[in-house]
């Protein structure tokens, strides 16, 4: 058995949906929402900037709205039991907000195992946004070799330092930076579940 | 009872001598991609694995349009090493056996069911044809050699190996079988697309229903 650790991106790899776009899209934000993470995506903005900015089109909806609605996304449930089942070994590396995901990782039970950006809330809204996650830097200080899967751009550092890299098109197209440097790449969840069995 | 089996088949070359400019895997072949006339004689095998590496997102597209639950292994590096670099790859994290296949290689479609029900090791081998073959020396039934110079049959990259072997190489795939021989032998009706020439054979072939008779009347 080895003991290497799971770490997974949140966004369309663990939701089925692309989170931040869905709320956008309940509020009437749909479009410049689209706008902003296609161009996160393909690498036009870094990505910090194109979150920060993300973060300031939802700032006005207050962060209890926001958390509930995103505990109710969709997810990839047989990807959800992997983790649950190997709990020791798996951790959620997201740009996302501590504070607008906390009732998702709830959900899936994952709200210890989640390296995340940290917002501020004052009288439920969003008042700053103190960190925002570097995947890379957060995972250049894990001391064990790591499987990572991811889809965007902000995995790429990630999957091109693990030891298996996996870039998962389950929802979206894998971005081409992660096609650059993983060791793998899987387009179906139950295909993706039944590899990570085997890396156990 | 069948074996538990992950199958390669590696598809990260150029195919520099077909000179079509796109990866050999993805030849048209009477209106069917190659790869895509492969994956449909595996239509029962879970666990497929397509090494990919030139032009990886052409082929991951044409798969991914007729089955999306394909594990595609990058080879990065594939200007460098060989197809045994990418079956080493792919062989990684595997099921009980694994079965190697070539994307630039047609199989009749029964002997590929002849030898999806090959429950151990075997190394598949077929009639000399192409310009610069490896070949195989066999002896009662078991392949005892690889060699350029000598032998009686072609070897076609097709194989079947128990995965503890670990295999690992940069080379050819029969680099890495090497020191497992004496292997048993698996004689398979094969066409391998390297050059123009193979291709047009590989096509009639095909339009003739699988058959060679054609050729030998030419």
């Amino acid at each position: 058995m080895s003991d290497h650790l799971f770490l997974f991106d949140l966004d369309s790899t663990i939701t089925k949906q692309e989170i931040l776009p869905t709320i956008a899209e309940e509020i009437g934000l749909g479009k410049q929402m689209r706008k902003l993470t296609e161009q996160a995506m393909y690498e036009n903005m870094p990505f910090k900037q194109s979150f920060l900015s993300r973060v300031r089109l939802l700032e006005d909806i207050p962060v209890s709205q926001i958390d509930s609605r995103i505990a109710q996304i969709p997810v990839h449930e047989e990807l959800v039991r992997f983790m649950r089942d190997n709990s020791q070994r798996c951790l959620i590396v997201t740009g996302n907000l501590d504070v607008w995901i906390s009732g998702l990782m709830e959900r899936i039970g994952m709200s210890n195992n989640v390296y995340c950006s940290k917002g501020i809330v004052r009288n439920d809204r969003l008042v700053d946004v103190v960190s925002v996650i570097d995947k890379s830097a957060s995972v250049a200080q894990l001391t064990k070799d790591y499987v990572a899967v991811g889809d965007g751009s902000n995995d790429a550092q990630m999957i091109s330092t693990a030891k298996v890299g996996i870039g998962f098109g389950g929802v979206r197209p894998i971005a081409p930076s992660v096609l650059e440097v993983a060791t793998h790449a899987i387009y179906e969840e139950k295909k993706l579940c039944q590899f990570l069995e085997r890396l156990l | 009872m069948s074996v538990s089996r992950t199958v390669v088949i590696s598809c990260a070359g150029m195919g520099k001598r077909l000179g079509i400019g796109t990866t050999k895997c993805l030849v048209d072949v009477d209106g069917i991609p190659l790869i895509i006339r492969t994956l449909r004689m595996l239509d029962d095998i879970d666990d497929v694995r397509i090494v990919v590496g030139y032009q990886a997102e052409k082929v991951i597209d044409v798969v991914n349009k007729y089955r999306r639950d394909i594990n595609f292994v990058f080879n990065h590096d594939y200007k460098h090493n060989g197809t045994g670099a990418s079956v080493s790859l792919a062989a990684q994290y595997a099921n009980d056996y694994i079965l190697t296949l070539d994307g630039d290689l047609l199989i009749h479609p029964d002997d590929m069911k002849y030898l999806l029900e090959q429950e151990d090791e075997f190394i598949g081998v077929t009639a000399p044809g192409t310009d610069n073959p490896v070949l195989t020396t066999v002896v009662d039934g078991y392949v005892t050699e690889f060699s350029r110079e000598r032998g009686t049959f072609e070897w076609t990259g097709v194989s079947q190996f128990l995965s503890s072997r670990a295999l690992t190489g940069d080379g050819h795939v029969y680099q890495l079988l090497e020191p497992g021989l004496p292997t048993k032998y698996l004689y398979i009706r094969t066409k391998e697309i390297d050059t123009m020439n193979d291709y047009e054979n590989a096509v009639r072939w095909v339009l003739n229903g699988y058959s060679d008779i054609y050729l030998t009347r030419q």
